[in-house]
């Protein structure tokens, strides 16, 4: 029989990594999503007639009745805060320098939401229900990326 | 009604925050050594089948479901790995035992969460690449935000998350297993760090190392090999939508459909009127509460009145985690589900020694796998055979 160890000094571990490196293909929908955000400054979706429902960014298939889709249908720049969050930790759970803000917007005319950055706050607190407008990047600065959005921020008015 | 297949044997090993100088395989080893003694079964000659749960990069192996079968007395038989939490290897089982495939299954899920280096880094990658994952930000922003949901929803505040972590730290004492047992109080909770706020550092389960091993019979053979057998009356799985965009935000949806599963192959209708115990997720504080209303134990309006009165202690109406949870036992990842139904399972013994509650004949155990997951499963189990 083999005794356990009682002296944490004496336990041995090997370090290991494991590089992972990997090329996401956006697809057909996300092709379309991402050139109308960069060419265009719109957000994209599709519609699903069967359902009812506008998926935001656009896809190519419905996840509840699974027809088939098309990228035609515009939604915002104006939309309503779902939910939102205040992060003061990075990703391993050290803390920010600054903390940083996240939200679920509902653009309008769409039913799903987009997780993105909230921007700009202002001096009025964030509440559930609020409106707000997405920020985008100059166009010249824009790469076809999810970060081509800067974040959405409380609108005016 | 019942599946005809029962639970009847349970071991573990470890539930501590570190399990030093053991390798996984020998955590594994120690549970299966103590399921199979309880069970009174020997893998090499009684169990027909063994089903592992686990995640390659959690344990930082490529194609790990190689490397589970000499440690559990599996070599040369069955082995199968669900890439999920360890409820799905028993609904695995019981489709096993139930086709005819297997008379005797053992089902094994472990953490050795102590040797992981960049958690953080592991569950960022189960974010959506190109949606989600550009922004950086820690997987708990979904936690915060589902949290801020789900309170803006049912007008719970923070003061009831606070009121399960004080509680399920405090069951905790009374479970010798529990890795982090303690009386914590509310302020304490409501003053701690906030993590992604709402969410805050004492509402989320610290993880830790263990293993749980259950085995599994058919309905014949059970008897034979225990004079208290545990039956699985039901067994339910359901995924949501993986996309953060079109998911049900503020509800568990995906965890309604999976209970609704279990009860209907348990006939139960309502099943607050039958379910004695429950063992759920906690693996953020208000993750109870929300999987209490989606296992149609409470409504969203009741619960405010059930945490403040009592009702969900060990001497309660509904006992919620007597165990502890997670967040008095210790997150054990794809283990979750396994030591839920361990506890239930010593709970229908009458084993619980001094968490034990009264007149326990139908509990229910329930898992989710964490963030960004919609994923749940959920076990119905019983005392007699439904």
């Amino acid at each position: 029989m083999l005794d356990k160890l009682t002296d944490p000094a004496l336990v041995r571990r090997w370090g290991g990594e494991i590089p992972v490196r990997h090329r996401y293909t956006p697809g057909l929908a996300g092709e379309a999503f991402f050139t109308a955000l960069r060419d265009r400054g719109v957000l994209l979706g599709s519609r699903c007639e069967a359902c009812e429902y506008i998926y935001v960014p656009c896809r190519l298939f419905c996840e509840r009745c699974f027809a088939e889709l098309t990228a035609d249908t515009e939604v915002g720049p104006g939309g309503t805060l779902e939910s939102f969050a205040i992060g003061y930790v990075d990703v391993e759970g050290e803390p920010l320098d600054e903390p940083v803000t996240v939200g679920l917007v509902m653009p309008d005319g769409a039913d799903a939401v987009l997780f993105h950055f909230i921007v700009e706050q202002g001096e009025e607190p964030l509440e559930i229900g609020m409106r707000v407008e997405v920020v985008l990047r100059p166009p010249g600065e824009r790469t076809a990326s999810i970060l081509d959005i800067v974040g959405f921020q409380p609108a005016a008015g | 009604m019942t599946s005809g297949v029962a639970i009847v044997g349970v071991g573990h090993s470890g539930f501590s925050p570190i399990v030093a100088g053991l390798s996984y395989k020998e955590l594994m080893f120690e549970a299966a050594q103590r399921a199979y003694d309880d069970a009174g079964v020997h893998p090499r000659r009684d169990v027909d089948s063994f089903v592992c749960c686990s995640e390659d990069f959690l344990e930082g192996t490529s194609i790990f479901d190689e490397y589970v079968p000499d440690q559990l007395g599996a070599v040369q038989r069955p082995v199968q790995t669900v890439s999920g939490d360890g409820l799905f290897g028993v609904a695995t089982a019981v489709m096993l035992i139930r086709s005819g495939v297997a008379r005797v299954v053992a089902v094994e899920a472990h953490s050795k969460a102590s040797d992981i280096g960049s958690l953080g880094g592991i569950e960022l990658f189960a974010m959506d690449p190109v949606l989600n994952r550009p922004l950086g930000v820690s997987p708990l922003a979904v936690a915060g935000l589902e949290m801020n949901a789900y309170l803006e929803r049912t007008g719970l505040t923070e003061e009831h998350c606070a009121m399960v972590v004080a509680k399920n730290r405090r069951n905790a004492l009374d479970n010798p297993r529990a890795a982090y047992p303690a009386d914590v109080g509310e302020r304490q909770v409501a003053e701690s760090s906030p993590l992604f706020w709402p969410l805050k550092e004492l509402e989320v389960a610290r993880r830790a190392d263990g293993c749980v091993v259950l085995v599994l019979a058919s309905g014949e053979l059970a008897p034979e090999l225990t004079e208290a057998p545990v039956w699985v009356l039901g067994c339910g799985w359901s995924s949501g939508s993986a996309s953060l965009e079109s998911r049900t935000w503020g509800e568990a949806d995906f965890v309604r459909r999976a209970a609704d599963m279990a009860y209907g192959q348990a006939g139960i209708d309502d099943p607050s009127e039958v379910v004695d115990l429950a063992e759920v997720d906690d693996t953020f504080a208000f993750k109870e509460l929300e999987h209490l209303e989606a296992l149609r134990l409470a409504q969203a309006g009741e619960i405010a009145e059930m945490l403040e009165s009592g009702e969900v202690e060990t001497d309660g109406e509904l006992p919620v985690n007597a165990s502890g949870g997670s967040l008095g036992q210790g997150h054990l990842f794809e283990a979750g589900g396994l030591a839920r139904t361990m506890e239930c399972v010593e709970q229908l013994r009458g084993e619980a020694g001094q968490r034990q509650v009264e007149a326990v004949d139908v509990a229910v155990a329930q898992s989710w796998r964490g963030v960004p997951t919609t994923s749940a499963a959920v076990v119905v189990l019983g005392t007699g055979e439904g």
